[in-house]
């Protein structure tokens, strides 16, 4: 299938799109063991969006990600963040870029995106550290983050061992905040969480929509975003397949992977019909 | 002992889609898996961990357990497997396999129950496979010590049991090792190995948890048509309340070691009583495809 | 981390242990009741007021010789240490950093350097370049750096894939903020696991030459010398071997003792194993007392 270009975004002025990628092409490997990870993806943000990138493992969408934050090198294509290409950007460049916090990523697991021998607060405080701001200033900061995410400053004094699973998530959630990026890439944020924490994470995203921020949401479960984004891009096989606003794609999927996709996601409503119609999209997608 | 089932669960379950399906097994009188006021207590601590669990399984029939971790759904899988941890004792209550009440099994009377009345599957499918002997023979071992049948057709009927589970080149896949199949494919595997003595229970703990999603309705799907095609009673456990939805005709809802809600599926989805069942159904109707859903049918 | 160590009772007795040999080293010599080269008619004297372990053959106070030989077995067996981690330490978490070229030269480099047994090493040395112990020391040093760089690569390596590292980078963490704030904590235990076991090595190495009498020249007193030489007189003094084989043990004893205590409480386990022991700790005091619940 041939790119896709997002419906929906007429109304979107250039000077507010946060992210903007263009046939983005990123290749794993060498020579014999060469994988193509994403094959002519587009995609583009506005302020204030929140953006689901949907896909199973292997898809490309943590590949997405990685390459937006300067972690992969892009084959072939053009990403351009706030503004700047950052397509061809060295080390030095992305450094610089990155120093000034306009883009930030919150990990799936938050027991492993924390160091476990800084306190949760020497986390938090990182980035800051790293623009150059001075240590006092750095903490006041961490604190106001750390209230809006209903985290007590004491427990910023503790080990990440010592927090509970949600608390740990709040303070990923608060380090990558801590500059006032323009985009934050969330990559399942709450899937390691239980009920009552995962709510509490996706309150937080929907008031981060509210402030202005432009969210990517990767999640490889369309039910995990529904609630929270308002367009979605379906990767399968490294390619972008579908895109359109969150109403459009659940109910007129287009593209035989969103009809499974959608098929597929858990809901409330029982039923045994969607059954034959997912074995008939299976064997459509692996003919 | 109960007596055997009279046809295998992969001869029943080998119909194809475009025959009518044959009709699932009358109800038999004695439930497949029978809890009673269940009870585990840490004797180490001596607390209580599970405070009074009871349902009753039939055949054909499918029961789900919704809760987080710690809310003692495993603990209960475990017990009526027999493989509680040390020192985490049944002290109330009984559980009865298909009649038979499971404080009264010698350790031998277990081993033969296990696989043959009552199976599992569990989360993380890669952990219960040895990563290097090759996949295929691992379920024909099972075949072979539970139906005591020779190595050739030990074999077939593990190839056999790989297409039951839908796996698309079961020759193939007999002869791949563990770190070769994706996690969808290695949970079939188990799945096979899991049905290969015909049990009449299959217990299924947060079996698709860590899979994508399109993999986890695969499976469910799978367990779906077990249950519909051979009679298998199924015990689904999970902490998502929708993967419950789709295939359960009863649900408990577990927390803390309490079961705070249960019911038919229906009653505890749209008629839910306590305060966690309501925070489950509203995570997904305020956060999930519900809410999209919703929305389309009110416009 | 150091807290940590001091809270398991056999961290506190090998401490305690290398810390008398330590001094031993510094004040030894100035301690000596008698000249450690003073011959005297008295040979081979059994222990008295005067002569604390007796004389040896040449009527020498074995006490003040053991003492006065103290200093070069403390200072050779650090001089293996220190060159072991210096030259083993650094390209081992620089290897992570510093591209394929300078990675693949340094485990080659390595891979060599186990191959080479350093016993003959420092013997072979001592024969090229002449008398004086340090020259084999700094040789033993470079042949057993090997452990080191391996303890601090793999260190480094885990930290350097972690989530948390990423987050650095994504946050714009150059390699030197990385390598400061995040790796080199995570570095020091098992450094410091390495520099125990290789204190212990140092001492056999440093007892083994003396005792072959290899890099010092007689009469300079030394662990392994009295040793050999309390040997040859076996007869007439049984008891003699004793007091420089104890102390050669007491001291290699006490590193690897140390090595285990810091292997134990290192990295998340040894938290809890800390925890828990104090906890059982706190426990039983209280129940000794009668009270419950215990101290905090």
């Amino acid at each position: 299938m041939t790119a896709v270009e997002l419906a929906g975004v007429a109304d979107v002025s250039a000077d507010r799109t946060v992210l903007e990628v263009t046939g983005l092409d990123v290749h794993y490997g060498l020579r014999r063991r060469r994988r193509q990870a994403l094959d002519g993806v587009s995609l583009r943000v506005a302020a204030g969006e929140t953006v689901g990138v949907i896909g199973e493992t292997g898809s490309g969408k943590s590949t997405l990600a990685r390459a937006v934050l300067g972690l992969v090198p892009a084959s072939a294509g053009r990403i351009v963040v706030g503004g700047e290409d950052v397509t061809r950007y060295g080390r030095r460049q992305w450094r610089a870029l990155r120093r000034r916090g306009v883009v930030q990523y919150v990990f799936q697991d938050p027991l492993r995106s924390l160091d476990p021998d800084l306190t949760a607060g020497e986390s938090v405080v990182e980035p800051l550290l790293l623009q150059g701001i001075s240590r006092s200033e750095a903490l006041v900061r961490a604190r106001t983050y750390a209230s809006r995410l209903h985290l007590e400053h004491d427990l910023l004094d503790r080990l990440p061992a010592q927090l509970s699973g949600g608390q740990r998530q709040r303070v990923a959630v608060a380090r990558a905040l801590v500059t006032d990026p323009s985009l934050v890439i969330l990559d399942e944020p709450a899937s390691a969480l239980d009920s009552a924490n995962r709510v509490q994470v996706l309150e937080i995203v929907k008031d981060l929509c509210a402030a202005g921020v432009a969210l990517v949401f990767i999640s490889h479960d369309l039910g995990s975003v529904a609630g929270v984004a308002d367009r979605v891009a379906v990767l399968y096989q490294g390619q972008l397949v579908e895109a359109g606003s969150v109403k459009d794609v659940i109910t007129d999927p287009q593209h035989p992977y969103t009809r499974l996709l959608v098929r597929s996601a858990p809901t409330l409503r029982t039923g045994s019909a969607d059954r034959t119609e997912r074995a008939a999209l299976r064997a459509l997608l692996n003919a | 002992m109960t007596p055997p089932s009279e046809h295998s669960v992969l001869e029943r379950s080998e119909t194809t889609t475009g025959e009518t399906p044959p009709t699932p097994p009358a109800p038999s009188e004695v439930p497949a898996l029978s809890l009673r006021d269940v009870r585990i207590t840490n004797r180490v601590t001596g607390e209580e961990i599970v405070h009074g669990v009871a349902f009753e399984l039939s055949r054909g029939r499918v029961v789900g357990i919704v809760g987080e971790s710690g809310s003692g759904k495993t603990l209960t899988c475990r017990a009526a497997l027999g493989i509680l941890p040390p020192r985490i004792e049944l002290t109330g209550g009984s559980i009865h396999l298909a009649g038979t009440d499971i404080a009264t099994l010698t350790p031998r009377e277990w081993t033969a129950v296990r696989g043959s009345t009552v199976s599992a599957v569990f989360q993380d499918p890669a952990s219960y496979l040895n990563p290097s002997i090759k996949v295929g023979p691992q379920i024909a071992e099972v075949v072979r010590v539970k139906k005591r049948v020779g190595r050739r057709e030990a074999r077939d009927r593990a190839v056999e049991l790989l297409q039951a589970v839908h796996l698309r080149r079961p020759e193939v896949v007999y002869g791949q090792y563990a770190y070769e199949l994706s996690g969808g494919m290695l949970q079939r595997v188990l799945i096979a190995a899991a049905i290969a003595a015909d049990p009449q229970v299959l217990i299924a703990d947060e079996a698709t948890t860590a899979l994508d999603v399109t993999v986890q309705a695969e499976i469910l799907d799978l367990l779906a048509s077990l249950q519909e095609r051979a009679g298998l009673a199924l015990v689904v456990v999970s902490h998502d309340l929708a993967v419950v939805a789709q295939l359960c005709d009863e649900v408990l809802v577990m927390r803390e070691g309490q079961v705070v809600e249960q019911g038919p599926t229906s009653e505890v989805l749209y008629h839910p009583r306590h305060d966690y069942t309501r925070l489950l159904v509203a995570e997904h109707e305020q956060y999930g495809l519900d809410k999209v859903l919703a929305r389309v049918d009110a416009s | 981390m150091v807290r940590r160590v001091w809270a398991i009772p056999s961290a506190r007795i090998s401490l305690a242990v290398l810390a008398a040999v330590l001094l031993l080293a510094a004040l030894g010599p100035m301690l000596a009741p008698q000249e450690p080269l003073a011959t005297s008619a008295n040979t081979l004297a059994s222990p008295s007021w005067q002569h604390w372990l007796g004389t040896d053959a040449l009527g020498r106070d074995v006490f003040s010789r053991l003492l006065d030989g103290s200093r070069i077995s403390v200072v050779g067996s650090l001089e293996v240490v220190l060159i072991a981690l210096v030259v083993g330490a650094i390209p081992g978490i620089l290897s992570v950093y510093f591209g394929r070229a300078f990675e693949w030269t340094s485990l080659r480099l390595v891979d060599t350097l186990v191959a080479l047994p350093f016993l003959l090493f420092a013997v072979a040395v001592t024969a090229l370049l002449g008398n004086g112990i340090t020259q084999a020391m700094v040789v033993t040093g470079v042949l057993v750096s090997p452990l080191f760089y391996r303890v601090s690569r793999a260190a480094t390596l885990a930290v350097a894939r972690s989530h948390y590292v990423e987050a650095a980078i994504i946050a714009g963490a150059s390699v030197g903020w990385i390598v400061r704030r995040h790796v080199w904590v995570k570095v020091l235990p098992p450094i410091a696991v390495a520099f125990a076991q290789t204190l212990g090595v140092g001492f056999v190495i440093v007892s083994s030459l003396t005792f072959l009498g290899i890099g010092v020249q007689p009469p300079q007193p030394t662990w392994g010398g009295l040793l050999a030489t309390s040997l040859a007189y076996l007869s007439y003094q049984p008891w003699a071997p004793l007091a420089p084989a104890l102390l050669i043990m007491a001291t290699v004893w006490a590193s690897n003792l140390l090595a285990d205590a810091i292997r134990d409480v290192s990295g998340e386990a040894g938290q809890s194993l800390v925890d828990e022991r104090r906890a059982a700790a706190n426990r039983i005091d209280s129940s000794a007392i009668g009270r419950p619940g215990g101290h905090a």
